[in-house]
């Protein structure tokens, strides 16, 4: 349950980054969750909601899009989601894959006011 | 009017930054850092016990910081080796992160280390996500635990450099099979490299203070100016 700390981060970044915008009223927050960043969707909305309750960012809404995990086979480039994390290409059937994609967590848009 | 603005920042930044001033530091100093993680009761203190035991007798400048959500008694147990050994208490928190690890170094006796310890809080899930600035992180994984773990907790098999099959004498009494752990942990990191250890019987933990010697010749390696 590290969600209080990710939703206070991310608080922390979105002010940072609106005060960079002119310090503009944030209405909206999109945020990059990678599958296997560790991060549950619902326990973040719950707790992003606590920490700016009463703050500059209270009624911001947060927007999360997760990111499915993605390998990319280093043989013929497919890119592919893997099943379990096999890492056998479904094109061409080689097995060295490395992830490209799902253990990011990142700030990806604003909306501002 | 409202405006869609697209930012690309990493939410940890700000742990990213002190991880990153962590790792200068250490980098200064030559000091090799490790973080190891695990679930609780995989049996990390114990590790860091026979670890101190092994490098008591070497001139290695060695400490140890180890974080627990309450109590003092991993400290307690880990300053018997004579090296310091400080406690981080998070008070609730499920890991540790970069400015916890910067404040107890501050506390150190001295911050001129070849090796620091830090044993993060018992959790497979949150403290993957923090950066404290080490070299390595070391995933402990118990046979008792299962072999799944590896695919159920995909974040920090893929973050370590290194995972220990530890409890390994316990092998015959448990239907673990390492072979399956050690491909599972591959599919997610076909780098990580995989150690036996045990602490109560063979084969020990010399593998594992191996390990951390060639690292420590690394890390002095790397340190040295480049001779022309």
């Amino acid at each position: 349950m590290h969600e209080l700390s990710i939703a206070q981060s991310i608080a922390d970044a979105a002010r940072e980054q609106a005060s960079l915008n002119g310090g503009r009223r944030v209405l909206r927050i999109g945020v990059r969750v990678g599958e296997i960043s560790g991060v549950a969707a619902d326990a973040l909305e719950f707790c992003f909601g606590m920490t700016v309750r009463d703050t500059d960012l209270d009624g911001a809404v947060l927007e999360l899009e997760p990111v499915p995990v993605r390998y990319r086979c280093a043989s013929c480039r497919h890119e592919f989601h893997p099943v379990e994390f096999l890492a056998d290409c479904p094109a061409c059937g080689s097995t060295g894959a490395s992830m490209v994609a799902g253990d990011e967590l990142g700030l990806s848009f604003l909306e501002l006011e | 009017m409202t405006e869609r603005v697209e930012v690309r920042q990493n939410v940890l930044k700000e742990n990213d930054r002190i991880a990153g001033e962590l790792r200068r530091g250490l980098a200064e100093r030559a000091t090799l850092c490790l973080n190891l993680i695990s679930s609780p009761g995989a049996g990390k203190t114990s590790i860091l016990e026979g670890t101190l035991e092994a490098l008591g007798g070497t001139p290695l400048r060695v400490a140890v910081l180890t974080g627990d959500i309450q109590t003092e008694r991993d400290a307690d147990r880990l300053k018997r080796y004579g090296f310091p050994a400080l406690q981080i208490t998070t008070g609730g928190t499920c890991h540790l992160d970069a400015s916890m690890v910067q404040r107890a170094m501050a506390s150190l006796p001295s911050p001129d280390l070849d090796l620091l310890l830090v044993e993060n809080v018992g959790n497979l899930v949150c403290p993957a996500s923090y950066d404290l600035g080490e070299d390595a992180k070391v995933v402990v994984l118990s046979v008792t635990e299962g072999d799944d773990k590896p695919l159920k907790y995909p974040g920090i098999f893929r973050r370590a450099r290194l995972m220990l099959l530890h409890k390994i004498d316990l092998l015959p009494h448990t239907r673990f099979s390492r072979d399956a752990a050690v491909a599972d942990a591959r599919r997610v990191n076909p780098e990580i490299e995989v150690l036996e250890t045990s602490c109560v019987s063979e084969p020990g933990l010399g593998a594992f203070v191996r390990w951390i010697e060639q690292r420590l010749a690394e890390k002095r390696q790397a340190g040295r100016p480049a001779r022309d």
